[in-house]
Parts: C-alpha cells; sequence; structure tokens
C-alpha cells in the first residue's frame, strides 16, 4: 500500500487542471510575452530602426565579456548574448505559473473541505506534499517546455548565422534540464511549506511571490554582465538546488501539521 | 474492533474531551449522542487518527493508532467526515478512482462498479460532483467511506443532509455492514436514528455521560407513572385507582397514577377495575423516549 497514494493523488491534480484549464492560461500567456520580448527586442527592434545590435556600445561591451566565440560577427555575439539572457525567462515561467498553483495546494483542499477525508486516507505526509509539488510543476514545465522549443526554432529561423549553433551547447542543456527544474522544485516546495503553514490562500500566493525575487535579481544581474555562470558552475548550482529540494521536502513533512490544519484553520 | 481509553484532548487550556472511554465492537452500531461543541468530531478524529490524543489511547483491532502506526491502521478504517469533501470538477466514478488508488484497491474498478450499484448511482457516475444535488454528494461521501470494504466505520452526522428516503436506504446499508461484521461507529444530532439503528448510546458532553444500549437508558429514566385509559367518564373510576396511588389523577380522558413496582401491582389493577365494571381500553407504564432521557442528562450535566 506504500507510496501508491501519491500518483492517485497526482492523477488528481492533472484532472482537476485538464477541468480549469484557464489555471494554465497565465503561464501560457507569459511564455508568449517572453517569446515576444526576446524576439521583439533581438530581431524585431533593430530592424525597424535601422539601428544594429552591435553599435550598441554597452551591449558590444557586455557580450564581449562572456561570448569568446570567435565565428560569430558582432551582431551574431549580441544576439547569442541576449538570447542567453532570455532563456533564463523560461526557467522563471514554470515557477511563476505553477505557484499560485502551489501556494493554493493545501489551503485550497483545506477550504473545499476536501482535506480531511484525503487525510484520513493511508497517504503519507511525503506523499501529499511530492503529488502537490510535481501536480504544480509539471503541466507548467510542459508548456515551459513547447515555448523553448518555440524560441530555439524562432532563433533557427531568425538570428545570425552560427547563433543557433551556439546555443545548442552544454551550458544551455544544464540551465534547461538541471538548473530550471531544480529552481523549480526548490521555489515549489518553499510554496507548498506556505501553504500547508497559512490559512488562506491569497497569503499563500503572496509569500510564494516573494520566492520569484532572487531569480529576478539574478536575471538583472546577468544582463548586466555581473554575473555569468560557466555550464560548470551552473551545473554545481543545480546539484545544490536539488539537495536543498531534498532538505526542503523534509522540512516540508516536518512543519506538515495534520492536527493544527484540520483543528485550527476556518 | 475499535476502542477508546481515557481519550483526553485539550487545545490550549480548553478541555474539549475528558477521559472518555468505549469500545466499538464486531457487529455493532455505537452511536454518539452530544450538543454542539460536545467533543464528538474531536472524538471521532481521535479515532480516525487525524488528531493525537493530550492523553489516552485509542486502538483498531488491538493495535495501538500511533504515528507509526496510523498509515497501516488508517487503510482499515471508513471516515464519513462531518461535510462531504468530495472533489466538485471530477466526476463521481473519478472521486472513487482517486480513492480507490488512495487505499491501494487491488480491483478498483470492480470495486467502485459494486459501490456505485450499492448506491444506485451507477447513472450519475459521469456526473460531475459539483453538478449533484446536496444529499447525492453526501452519498458519493459515503461510498467513498465504503469503497475499500473497511471493518471500522466512523461516520461523522451521516444523515444530516439526506432526504427520508435516501436517509432509510442508508439505514439499511449500516444494518448489512453490522450484519457483515463492521464496527460502526456514528455520531449524530437525530435522537430518533439513534434509537433506530445504534445497539448502543454514549452521551457524551466533553465527557462521557452515558454509555448504554437504549432500552436501559430509558429505563434509568422510568417515573413510575401508569396511565389507565376506559371507555366512558374516568371519574367515575377514580377511586377505584386511588387505592392503589392515592395522588392518581385525570388527565384529559385518562387516568394517571404512580406505581412504584408496576410489574406487581398492574394485574392488581386491572382486577380491581375489572371488578368495578371498567370496560379497560388500555393500561400502560409510561416509557420515556430516548429524547427524554437524553434531555435529562443534559439537565443533570
Amino acid at each position: 500500500m506504500m507510496m501508491r497514494g501519491w500518483r492517485a493523488l497526482l492523477r488528481k491534480e492533472f484532472l482537476d487542471l485538464v477541468r480549469n484549464r484557464t489555471v494554465l492560461l497565465p503561464v501560457g500567456v507569459i511564455t508568449i510575452i517572453a517569446l515576444m520580448l526576446a524576439f521583439g527586442i533581438t530581431i524585431v527592434q533593430p530592424a525597424l530602426t535601422g539601428q544594429r545590435l552591435s553599435e550598441d556600445s554597452d551591449l558590444r561591451r557586455v557580450s564581449a565579456l562572456v561570448i569568446a566565440d570567435g565565428n560569430l560577427s558582432g551582431d551574431g555575439r549580441v544576439q547569442l548574448f541576449l538570447f542567453e539572457q532570455f532563456l533564463l525567462l523560461f526557467l522563471v515561467i514554470p515557477i511563476t505559473g505553477a505557484m499560485a498553483l502551489a501556494a493554493h495546494a493545501v489551503v485550497g483542499e483545506k477550504q473545499a473541505g476536501t482535506l480531511e477525508p484525503l487525510l484520513a486516507t493511508p497517504i503519507t505526509t511525503f506523499e501529499l506534499l511530492v503529488a502537490k509539488v510535481l501536480g504544480a510543476l509539471i503541466p507548467t514545465f510542459v508548456i515551459s517546455l513547447i515555448g523553448l522549443a518555440l524560441y530555439l526554432a524562432g532563433i533557427v529561423i531568425v538570428a545570425e548565422p552560427g547563433v543557433a549553433g551556439a546555443m545548442l551547447s552544454a551550458r544551455t542543456a544544464v540551465l534547461i534540464l538541471i538548473v530550471g527544474p531544480a529552481v523549480a522544485l526548490v521555489a515549489l516546495q518553499a510554496a507548498i511549506v506556505i501553504s500547508s503553514r497559512v490559512n488562506d490562500a491569497r497569503t499563500a500566493q503572496q509569500f510564494g511571490a516573494v520566492i520569484v525575487i532572487p531569480l529576478s535579481a539574478l536575471l538583472v544581474a546577468q544582463f548586466m554582465g555581473a554575473v555569468w555562470l560557466s555550464s560548470t558552475g551552473l551545473a554545481w548550482i543545480g546539484l545544490g538546488l536539488f539537495s536543498f529540494w531534498l532538505l526542503l521536502t523534509l522540512l516540508s513533512v516536518a512543519l506538515f501539521e495534520r492536527e493544527s490544519i484540520l483543528t485550527r484553520w476556518r | 474492533m475499535i476502542s477508546a481509553s481515557g481519550l483526553t484532548r485539550r487545545f490550549g487550556s480548553r478541555l474539549v474531551v475528558d477521559d472518555v472511554s468505549f469500545e466499538v465492537e464486531r457487529s455493532e452500531i455505537l452511536a454518539l449522542l452530544g450538543p454542539n461543541g460536545a467533543g464528538k468530531t474531536t472524538t471521532m478524529r481521535m479515532l480516525a487518527g487525524l488528531i493525537a490524543p493530550t492523553s489516552g489511547s485509542v486502538k483498531i483491532d488491538g493495535v495501538g493508532l500511533t504515528r507509526a502506526t496510523g498509515t497501516l491502521l488508517r487503510g482499515r478504517i471508513g471516515f464519513l467526515t462531518e461535510s462531504p469533501g468530495v472533489w466538485d470538477r471530477l466526476t463521481v466514478r473519478e472521486n472513487l478512482q482517486i480513492y480507490s488508488g488512495l487505499y491501494g484497491l487491488a480491483h478498483a474498478d470492480r470495486a467502485i462498479d459494486r459501490t456505485l450499484a450499492l448506491f444506485e448511482m451507477t447513472p450519475q457516475a459521469s456526473t460531475r460532483t459539483a453538478e449533484l444535488s446536496k444529499g447525492t454528494r453526501q452519498k458519493v461521501a459515503l461510498a467513498r467511506a465504503l469503497l475499500h470494504e473497511p471493518r471500522i466505520l466512523l461516520l461523522d452526522e451521516p444523515t444530516s443532509a439526506l432526504d427520508p428516503e435516501i436517509t432509510r436506504s442508508f439505514r439499511a446499508l449500516l444494518d448489512e455492514r453490522r450484519a457483515a461484521g463492521c464496527a460502526i461507529l456514528l455520531s449524530t444530532h437525530n435522537l430518533d436514528e439513534a434509537e433506530r439503528l445504534a445497539d448502543r448510546v454514549a452521551v457524551i458532553d466533553g465527557r462521557l455521560l452515558a454509555l448504554d444500549r437504549p432500552s436501559v437508558l430509558r429505563q434509568r429514566l422510568r417515573t413510575g407513572r401508569v396511565i389507565v385509559r376506559v371507555v366512558g367518564d374516568p371519574g367515575a373510576h377514580l377511586d377505584v385507582v386511588r387505592q392503589f396511588d392515592r395522588e392518581a389523577a385525570i388527565e384529559g380522558d385518562t387516568i394517571v397514577l404512580r406505581l412504584t413496582e408496576a410489574e406487581r401491582t398492574t394485574p392488581a389493577l386491572v382486577s380491581a377495575l375489572t371488578a368495578a365494571n371498567a370496560r379497560i381500553v388500555e393500561i400502560r407504564q409510561e416509557v420515556p423516549a430516548l429524547e427524554d432521557v437524553y434531555l435529562h442528562l443534559m439537565d443533570d450535566r
């Protein structure tokens, strides 16, 4: 009987989302905005104004600092720099979208009156929390991956020669496959902890939004050229984040007090 | 079998359940009666392993309910919570499918079909529960509690939202589960339901005020009042009756008297009245309803 409950609960989460697809609409909208922003700034705006990206001294300087590919043209180098920056947006998208779902995960069940019968089953706290995190992460991550595929396809089609090839690097793979999911897991697990400690979904969501701040700071720092992490550095960060997620999961199990959730929340 | 021993639960300084002990045996229905705030739901939650007692213990089939054994023992219990708590966006069948997964049922579809048929809900299997009436949602919740065929059923106000027809079929279902060997604890405000269904009744108001079979509880409150109805004017026979109780009086079209030992004295009263040419319609001892017993216990708190 052990370790079956999370699959059943995860199925419930998916069914719930399928019946309430509008919850995922903001994730889709953010993905489209991120795509428009990236191509608008990197491709459309220079084409409309007639001003080449490499003519901007700041962009030229910052991109030269972090991009060492000698085969790229000046414009190609700046494009690669900008496209690498916008890649980070695709890490944030599943988090912002899933945050609302995760923040609602426990407190939502409580408010709907569905938590008590659920807790009366043999499901363990660990299983419950895992199902809730994956239930929030997987759908939004899939949308984000679709956006990412469109993003890379767009780069192949419209970017300077060599940019798409340079994008398909170990660094990008680490960013997408390790750092992205790890950051999302940490953020969502934190949101679940918050969701199981507050008695109102709005409060949980507001606390959850705070988690996006460090990611936004990283995004800005990269844009300014203040931070540029190599693939090895990113892999270590990813590993660290996965470890932190495991710790956070254990912490969330310890902090999940069935009693107070059932008896003190109104 | 489920047993509660010295169950006590405090929330801060507030004592909600105070040293409550009882057992529910196999093939037995025990009704938990008490006013709002009496600790019925808290007791149920402690028995279901959802909250821990401040002191005292719960045993399920002889195994102590603890944090370590909770996961396993919860699988043996069917718990109907105060509100139905069904997932609104899911259909009836999907709700049951998720719970069959949570209980790890091997033949889930068979169990679901059987349960749907039992509750006559097969036609509504594909309906989202949000579209169902309150009573039908309650039926779904009951079906969910019985899905894994638990040997122990904890039912918190099970018929509060059900119409009389569904209530009757639900009672029949509980009878059937009792016959199948289930230990059933149900909390209710409905004294008639307790009287009809329960083998024993526990009256609580924080602490346990009474625990016995309904007939025994009623016996406790016997007043010794005997009611005599005769054809014609009851006043014509008042003198005969006053040989047995000098305080006997006319109440409406009856004579009411008190007999300290009714079983022994009533035959003599019948003989005396017959000798006086009274045409007796009925002579009966006044038996208090469970409601009277309950109110009496509440007054005595």
